[in-house]
Formats: structure tokens, C-alpha cells, sequence
């Protein structure tokens, strides 16, 4: 039930992580210049918001056009759910078993990829096609 | 110490609270316009998952600080 009539979205995953991936080695390339911990926690912190992000477009598209309302908004209000709780969970996750972690590393590419990743879902919509 | 634990909650639990009346409001928003025009839900959609990344910016943000808080500042 992706489609609906002749016309649906394509979602453009793969420019999506190719963009949101040099952002991310960029980032962390420039906080392993203060240490090498830094420069992977960058990495992690980026990683926390690109997973849950990737499962929220993905499942933000299973239902597409008119007759599937109901479903498409039924399906946003999970997806943000389990994307909220995901990315506590891995914060969670990394914190605990992650031992030691550069804290300001971790949030601070979290927190630019959170915003950045705002601005290229702008930049690159998604596809309406026949 | 149990100051900490009850900023991040109140960190989360205000988060959690804006967002669920943001997205409420948004996913009526998209069930309105798509009724009126049915034609249009490919690319209300499209403008819905836009929002959505907008609108869940700042509570990510505090869920990452929280959590912080709770298993660094605290633990």
C-alpha cells in the first residue's frame, strides 16, 4: 500500500546519509585535532541522531496518498515515539558503556547534526514521482 | 544529587509534552489539508516530514543533555 493511483514520493536515502555522512567525518576529523577520544566520540554523537533519524524517514513513508491518512499520521506519531526513545537509549547506552567520553564532543556534533539535518531535509526533498 | 535527576526530568518531560502537542497539531493539520485536497497529500506530506524535523530539534537536543546529566553528572 506504498502507492496510491500512479504517483508516489522517493525518498532520497542515499543522497540523505552520503550528506549527512561527510558532514559527520568533517566534524569528527576537526575534534580529532584536540584528541583522538574526541574525535570518536564526535563520530558517536553524530551516529546517535543519524539512526534514529534514518528509522524515522523510513517509517514516516510506509503509507503514502489520501486514502492512508489516517495511517500516515498514525504511523508519524510512532515513528517520532520510537525515534525519541532510540536516541535516549543510545545516549544511554554510550555513556554507560563507553568509558571515558569527551561529553562536549558528543553533544555538541549531536546538537550541529540535529540542526544541520533540519536544513537538508530543505535542501533535498523529497520526490514526487509518476 | 536529587536535584539532578529532577532537572532532567523536567528537561525530558517538558520536551516530550511541547512535542506531543506539536505533533498533534501537525498531524491534524495534515489530516485537514489532505481531506480538502486529496490531490495535494504527496506533497503535504513531504511538507509535514520537514516540520517534523524542526519541531523535534530542541527536545533532541534535551533528551542528549538529560541523559548527560543523568549518567555523567550524576553517576
Amino acid at each position: 500500500m506504498t502507492k496510491t493511483g500512479t504517483r508516489f514520493i522517493h525518498l532520497p536515502f542515499a543522497r540523505w546519509l552520503i550528506a549527512e555522512g561527510t558532514i559527520l567525518i568533517i566534524l569528527s576529523v576537526l575534534w580529532s585535532f584536540e584528541s583522538r577520544l574526541a574525535g570518536y566520540s564526535a563520530l558517536l554523537g553524530g551516529l546517535i541522531y543519524v539512526i534514529p533519524n534514518a528509522y524515522f524517514a523510513h517509517r514516516m513513508f510506509r503509507f503514502q496518498g489520501a486514502r492512508n491518512a489516517r495511517l500516515m499520521v498514525g504511523d508519524l506519531f510512532r515513528a517520532e515515539s520510537v525515534k525519541l526513545a532510540l536516541t535516549a537509549v543510545f545516549f544511554a547506552a554510550v555513556f554507560i558503556l563507553m568509558e571515558p567520553v569527551h561529553a562536549p564532543a558528543l553533544l555538541f556534533t549531536f546538537a550541529v547534526m540535529v540542526v544541520l539535518s533540519s536544513a537538508l531535509r530543505w535542501f533535498i526533498q523529497p520526490q514526487t514521482q509518476r | 544529587m536529587e536535584m539532578v535527576f529532577i532537572a532532567a526530568s523536567i528537561i525530558i518531560g517538558l520536551g516530550a509534552l511541547a512535542t506531543g502537542i506539536g505533533f498533534g497539531l501537525l498531524g491534524g493539520k495534515l489530516l485537514e489539508s489532505t481531506a480538502r485536497q486529496p490531490e495535494m497529500a504527496n506533497q503535504l506530506q513531504t511538507k509535514t516530514f520537514i516540520m517534523a524535523g524542526l519541531l523535534d530539534a530542541v527536545p533532541m537536543i534535551g533528551v542528549g543533555i538529560a541523559m548527560y546529566l543523568i549518567f555523567v553528572v550524576a553517576g
